[in-house]
């Protein structure tokens, strides 16, 4: 087995030793070669520029040669580069992987599919491109030797980044917060979202929100945006407090250890989706949970 | 400018028709929904051109589901696109990404256009990867993840969403581009829409058509996701009284 890997990280090198067989590592800069050194039995270096998916998938596919599968993140950028490269290639991509086994040039893979309603177990032959869902291979990658080789290439991209605008970004790491209160269309105002913040201090945890009270109503900044189309997380706790529960919610936090919901609707579908729901007006419960909370913690 | 807008037929994960597997046969397609704001983008861009619907139907059984698809493709056609080109073949139901992307490719390259537009991923699959795809095929450049899309001089100016910030991107046509569904808002076809939309064109086109022939199948198995949520719902008592129930509960397993 000989596994490539394409913006390496810890995650995706230790991903990639668990096949067994040669690790490689492919980076588009001599720094994040040294970050990767001793991680890799082999590290090429592309100088492109890796934000262009058309130069970073050039590279990909020139690397690729000889290599049964390639390993990514998967983030916007890395599966278009993915697609690009495995069309080239004349491979298969298959993107959010769960887990996977290499047998007999063959892949097994696991995903979910359906607006997250079921896993997919996959069969493809190799070689095959696969991008992995964060948050799945927790582990070290083994220490090794590492042989630096540069590659070769002229690499053209027909495309011009004008300009790069970062996203307001605080301190939320939703992805690696062990309590979430997440907040829906049940909140009449932004200004009430502070009750949320509020209960989110008091337990020590982090506020997440559905799709609309990012992306329609702008209360808050993407980064808290869960689901489907946001981000995955995995709390030990998880507090719906507004949320209707609409598949492409629950689609984000599946992984989650317990899900609690507080709705005011009997039959809001979040409750089926719980482990604990409350049936109440959220404005009535909150700054109850948040005294009781904060007495409980010794405040 | 003459646009192909990439409307897949997908399953309707709202409706999934499960037993020990997901059935997929007796699950119904819907346009996938972030199409609906590619078509929509499709139809302020073209001017007095054209703007054409592209499917390549990846569902099975053949003939029940061309039948779904183009209903769902009417609606693509009410909300403002000329006519549409349904890829039915036996080899494409089930196939590998490679296939479903030569057979689009070979829509756009047998029709023309200046500009090809997608949605950033699908309902059913959620990839993302057609797109780029599409664009290696055609050899065309491909800019994903547009939340605002501009056309000007030949060239096409997109602001492309990424998780941590948003990167303004220029591209000369002919190009692929890939939408978010922040882009717009799609509109919904008028009665008198919906009526015309009965009288465009619907093509239908095999592999043989084509000329194009296609890569093995993916071999798959669906199951659906059981959640083993406990389900307790506190319904009784004062504000309160529920409040220190529920902490009891998270209490009791450990995560307050
Ligand atoms: C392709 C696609 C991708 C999507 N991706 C995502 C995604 O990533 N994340 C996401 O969240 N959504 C996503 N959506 C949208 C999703 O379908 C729902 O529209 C959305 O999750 C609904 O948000 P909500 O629960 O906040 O609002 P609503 O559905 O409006 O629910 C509000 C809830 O609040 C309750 N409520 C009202 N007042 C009170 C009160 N006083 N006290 C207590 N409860 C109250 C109501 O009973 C209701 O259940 C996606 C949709 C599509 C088509
Ligand atoms: N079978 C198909 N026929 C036409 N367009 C498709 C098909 N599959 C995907 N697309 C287009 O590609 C986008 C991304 O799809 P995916 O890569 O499958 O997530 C979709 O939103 C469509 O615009």
């Amino acid at each position: 087995m000989k596994t490539l890997v394409v913006f390496p990280n810890k995650e995706l090198l230790y991903a990639a030793s668990t096949l067994g067989g040669e690790v490689a590592a492919l980076v588009f800069s001599q720094k994040e070669a040294e970050a990767v050194s001793g991680k890799a039995h082999k590290i090429l270096v592309a100088e492109v520029d890796p934000r262009l998916p058309d130069a970073a998938a050039e590279a990909v596919a020139k690397a690729a040669a000889g290599y049964d599968l390639v390993l990514m993140p998967s983030t916007k950028n890395a599966k278009t580069v993915g697609g690009l490269a495995a069309q080239k290639l004349g491979v298969e991509l298959l993107v959010d992987v769960l887990s996977m086994r290499a047998e007999g040039g063959v892949l097994t893979a696991e995903r979910y599919v359906f607006g997250n309603k079921a896993v997919a177990t996959v069969q493809v032959s190799l070689p095959a491109v696969v991008t992995v869902a964060p948050g799945r291979f927790q582990g070290e990658p083994p220490a090794v030797q590492s042989a630096v080789e540069k590659l070769a290439l002229a690499p053209t991209s027909r495309l011009k980044i004008v300009a790069v605008e970062e996203k307001s970004r605080g301190a939320v790491r939703l992805e690696e917060a062990e309590i979430i209160v997440s907040v829906g269309r049940g909140f009449k105002k932004k200004e009430d979202l502070q009750m949320a913040f509020e209960l989110a201090k008091v337990l020590g945890g982090q506020v997440g929100c559905s799709r609309p009270i990012a992306a329609d109503l702008k209360w808050l900044p993407e980064e808290h945006w869960v689901g489907l189309s946001g981000k995955k997380v995995k709390p030990k706790l998880y507090l719906a407090i507004g949320i209707s529960g609409q598949p492409q919610h629950i689609a984000g936090i599946l992984d989650s250890r317990i899900i609690a919901a507080i709705n005011n609707d009997p039959s809001a579908p979040i409750f089926q989706n719980a482990d604990y729901g409350v049936v109440e007006d959220l404005y009535k419960i909150v700054p109850i949970l948040i005294n009781k909370i904060s007495k409980l913690k010794g405040g | 400018m003459k646009i192909a807008v990439l409307i897949k037929t997908a399953l309707d994960t709202g409706q999934l028709r499960v037993r020990d597997t997901v059935v997929v046969e007796e699950t119904p397609l819907k346009i996938s929904d972030i199409d609906r704001n590619a078509v929509e983008e499709a139809v302020k861009l073209k001017g007095k051109d054209k703007a054409y619907g592209v499917t390549v139907l990846k569902w099975g059984p053949l003939q029940k589901k061309v039948q779904e698809a183009e209903n769902v493709l009417r609606e693509a056609l009410a909300m403002g696109l000329d006519e549409a080109y349904l890829v039915a073949d036996e080899k494409l139901l089930n196939a590998s990404h490679i296939a479903t992307a030569k057979a689009i490719a070979a829509v756009v390259k047998k029709v023309g256009a200046d500009l090809v537009l997608a949605g950033e991923a699908t309902v059913d699959n959620y990839t993302g990867q057609i797109p780029a795809r599409v664009a290696a095929e055609l050899g065309w450049p491909v800019i994903t993840y547009a939340r605002e899309l501009k056309v000007e001089g030949g060239r096409v100016v997109a602001r492309r969403d990424l998780e941590d910030h948003v990167e303004v991107v220029e591209a000369p046509l002919p190009a692929v581009v890939s939408v978010t569904r922040e882009i717009n808002q799609p509109r919904i076809p008028t009665l008198l829409a919906i009526r015309a939309a009965m009288k465009k064109p619907i093509n239908r086109l095999t592999l043989a058509d084509l000329g194009i022939s296609v890569e093995p199948k993916i071999s798959a198995a669906y199951k659906p996701l059981v959640i083993q949520r406990k389900k307790i719902v506190i319904k009784d008592g004062t504000p309160e009284e529920k409040a220190e129930k529920l902490i009891q509960y998270l209490r009791q397993e450990g995560v307050i």
